[in-house]
C-alpha cells in the first residue's frame, strides 16, 4: 500500500535480527527487555477469554512467575477523537454511546456535560433525575456483569448466568427510556431524549428490593466461600501512592481506601441532593476491590431509591436546547463523571465552529490497566490474570 | 496543597502565565503555562503535593503543540492544568519518571499528533498499528489550525512572560475596521429601504 504522506515517526516492523523474525512488531520489541536469558515469553491474548475482548498482555516467566508484563493496546481502536473534531456536537453524541458498551450512560454524560459547561446550558431538573436514574441502573448492570465475568475468570462458571438476569431486567428498564439496549444514547444537550413512563417507575420500584435479595444470593453463593476468599485475599495488593502514579480511580483508588468519589469531590448534576456512602474497602487486594463493588450497587439502590421518591415533574429538554446544527462557542470545557470504572473525563476545545476544535476522551480503564505491569511483576501468573478481572477491563474504553 | 499554594510555587518554579479558572464553567481551577523543560519539576511538585495525573491532551494550534497535563487531587478536589507550547518539530520532555502512569498517555499523544517525548521509557506505538501509513490522525492542514488567542484558555491571567501577553490578551481589532464595518452595514441596510 502506497501513501501520499511519510510519516516521519514509523516505525518499521523488519527487525536487524532473523531471529526475531519468529515474532511481530511488539513481542520482539518486549524481548529485547528480556531480564532473564532462560525466561519464556508468553503471548496473553489478543483472543483469550480472560483479556475479556481484544486485550493482549505480554508476559515474560520464569517458571509460573511473571517477572515482567506488558498490555499490548490497539486491537479496537477506533479514533474516537479524530470524530469528535470532525464531526459535529450532535453527530458525535451516539459515539459516547459505544465507547464503554457496559456503561454508556456515563460516556453520554461527560460528552454532554461538557458541552453543556462549554456553551453554559441549563438543563431541567426532571432531566437531571432522568440522567442519574440511568445512569445508575446502568452502572449496577455494569458491576453486575464485573461480578460473574470475575467469578469466571477464576473458574467459577454458574454466577454469570444469574449475573445476565439482572443485567436483562435493567435492559428492559433502560430500553424504555432509550429504546436500545447496549449502545445507549438518550442524552441530549440540554436534557433528555426520552421520559420515564409508569410502566418504568413500576418496574423500578420492583427492582429494588428484589436486587437487594439477590445482592444476599451473591453473599452466600460467593463472597462467602472460603474457597473464593483465599483465591483473593493479598493477591494484587495495590496501594495510595501505586493509584497516584498512575492515575488510578474508581473502585480501584477506593479499593486502595482513599474515599474519592467524582460524584462527591466534583458534584455535579443533582448528587447533591442524595444520601449515599463511599465504601471503601479494609484490604487493598482483589478481595477488596471485590468487596467495593458489591457495596457500590448497593449504594446505587440508595440512590435510585431516593431519585425515584423525589422525581420531580415538568419538561425534559430545555426550551432553549440547541438544534442540530448548532455551534458551540469559543473556549475549553472538562467535565467528569464517576463511571463503573472511575472518573471519566471529557474535554472539549472549541473556536466556535461547526465542530469541537479537540475532543480529548479520559477513560478510566486506560489509567487503571496502566498499572497492571507495575501490579504483575513476581505474581503468579493465575494471580495476574486475577489482578487484570479485578480491574474491570471494558478494552473499546482503554483502546477508544 | 491547595490551589493557592499551588499558584505560588508555579509562580517561584518560572511559569509563564497562571490563570485562575471559573469551575463551573470550565472545570478547572487553576492553569500554568509553563517552558516545556520546566513540565518534569512542575509535575514532580504536584506529586509532591498528591495530586494524580488525570490526562495528557494535546493539540495542533498554529504556534506548534499545545500539550495539556490535567491533575486532580484527592484530598483537594479541583482540576488543574499545567500547559506547554511544543514547537512545529513536536518534542517534549517525558514526565513518566515522576508519574509511571504518563508513559501510556505521551505514547497515545505520539501516535496521535507524532510528539516525540523525550526519556519515555518504551516509546512505541500504543493505539496505532507499528505500520501505520500516513501522517498522525489528529494533525490538521497548515489553514485550518487555530492560534491560541483564539481558543479562549486561558481565563483570568497573570501573565509573567511579556512575550505571552498578545496570545493571552490578543489586541481587540482596531476601532476604525469596527466603524467602518457598521458603516458598511448601515449602507446597506438603508439600500435595502
Amino acid at each position: 500500500m502506497t501513501s501520499l504522506f511519510v510519516n516521519p515517526f514509523h516505525f518499521s516492523t523488519i527487525s536487524e535480527n532473523p531471529a526475531d523474525m519468529l515474532g511481530d512488531f511488539y513481542s520482539n520489541n518486549f524481548e529485547k527487555k528480556r531480564v532473564d536469558p532462560d525466561s519464556m515469553i508468553l503471548n496473553l491474548g489478543p483472543q483469550h477469554p480472560s483479556t475479556h475482548g481484544v486485550l493482549r498482555v505480554l508476559a515474560e516467566l520464569h517458571g509460573e512467575y511473571v517477572l515482567r508484563a506488558e498490555p499490548v493496546l490497539g486491537y479496537v481502536h477506533r479514533m474516537h477523537d479524530y470524530m469528535g473534531q470532525v464531526k459535529t456536537a450532535a453527530q458525535f453524541l451516539p459515539n459516547t454511546g459505544r465507547v464503554d458498551y457496559l456503561h454508556p450512560v456515563a460516556w453520554n454524560w461527560a460528552y454532554v456535560g461538557a458541552m453543556e459547561r462549554l456553551a453554559g446550558l441549563e438543563v431541567p431538573e426532571r432531566a437531571e433525575y432522568l440522567r442519574v436514574i440511568c445512569c445508575e441502573f446502568n452502572r449496577i448492570a455494569s458491576h453486575v456483569m464485573w461480578w460473574g465475568a470475575f467469578v469466571l475468570d477464576l473458574g467459577g462458571v454458574t454466577p454469570i448466568l444469574y449475573a445476565f438476569e439482572e443485567r436483562e431486567k435493567i435492559n428492559d428498564l433502560l430500553q424504555i427510556v432509550t429504546g436500545s439496549r447496549l449502545t445507549l444514547n438518550s442524552m441530549r444537550f440540554g436534557g433528555m431524549g426520552g421520559d420515564v413512563d409508569d410502566r418504568f417507575l413500576r418496574l423500578a420500584r420492583e427492582f429494588i428490593p428484589w436486587m437487594r435479595e439477590r445482592l444476599k444470593m451473591y453473599d452466600q453463593l460467593v463472597t462467602g466461600n472460603v474457597i473464593f476468599r483465599r483465591r483473593l485475599s493479598g493477591v494484587g495488593p495495590m496501594d495510595e501512592d501505586l493509584c497516584r502514579r498512575y492515575g488510578a480511580t474508581g473502585p480501584v483508588l477506593r479499593g486502595a481506601g482513599v474515599a474519592y468519589d467524582t460524584r462527591r469531590a466534583e458534584p455535579y448534576s443533582v448528587y447533591s441532593h442524595f444520601d449515599f456512602d463511599i465504601p471503601v474497602a479494609e484490604t487493598n487486594d482483589c478481595l477488596g476491590r471485590y468487596l467495593v463493588r458489591l457495596r457500590e450497587i448497593e449504594e446505587s439502590l440508595k440512590i435510585l431509591e431516593q431519585a425515584l421518591a423525589q422525581l420531580p415533574g415538568g419538561p425534559i429538554k430545555h426550551p432553549k436546547a440547541p438544534k442540530a446544527t448548532w455551534k458551540a462557542p469559543a473556549g475549553e470545557a472538562y467535565f467528569a463523571v464517576e463511571g463503573a470504572r472511575g472518573k471519566i473525563g471529557v474535554q472539549v476545545v472549541s473556536e466556535g465552529g461547526k465542530s469541537p476544535y479537540r475532543v480529548k476522551l479520559r477513560s478510566p480503564g486506560f489509567s487503571n490497566l496502566s498499572l497492571f505491569a507495575e501490579a504483575a511483576e513476581g505474581t503468579l501468573l493465575a494471580d495476574a490474570l486475577a489482578i487484570l478481572g479485578s480491574l474491570d477491563l471494558v478494552i473499546p474504553e482503554i483502546d477508544r | 496543597m491547595t490551589g493557592l499554594e499551588l499558584y505560588e510555587s508555579w509562580r517561584r518554579l518560572g511559569a509563564k502565565v497562571i490563570c485562575r479558572h471559573e469551575f463551573a464553567k470550565t472545570g478547572l481551577t487553576f492553569s500554568a503555562v509553563m517552558p516545556l523543560p520546566l513540565v518534569v519539576p512542575a509535575a514532580a511538585g504536584l506529586l509532591a503535593a498528591g495530586y494524580f495525573l488525570e490526562d495528557i491532551s494535546a493539540m495542533q494550534v498554529q504556534e506548534g503543540f499545545l500539550i495539556t497535563y490535567h491533575y486532580d487531587s484527592t484530598a483537594h478536589p479541583g482540576r488543574v492544568a499545567v500547559r506547554a507550547l511544543a514547537d512545529a518539530r513536536g518534542e517534549a520532555p517525558s514526565i513518566a519518571s515522576v508519574y509511571q502512569g504518563a508513559e501510556w498517555h505521551e505514547r497515545e499523544a505520539s501516535d496521535f499528533l507524532g510528539i516525540r517525548f523525550i526519556g519515555n521509557p518504551n516509546p512505541v506505538p500504543l493505539l496505532l498499528p507499528p505500520d501505520f501509513p500516513g501522517r498522525p490522525p489528529l494533525w490538521r492542514a497548515e489553514g485550518a489550525r487555530a492560534s491560541l488567542a483564539a481558543l479562549g484558555l486561558f481565563g483570568q491571567a497573570e501573565v509573567l512572560d511579556p512575550a505571552w501577553e498578545p496570545i493571552v490578551n490578543p489586541p481587540a481589532p482596531a476601532k476604525e475596521e469596527k466603524a467602518e464595518e457598521a458603516k458598511a452595514e448601515k449602507a446597506k441596510k438603508g439600500g435595502a429601504s
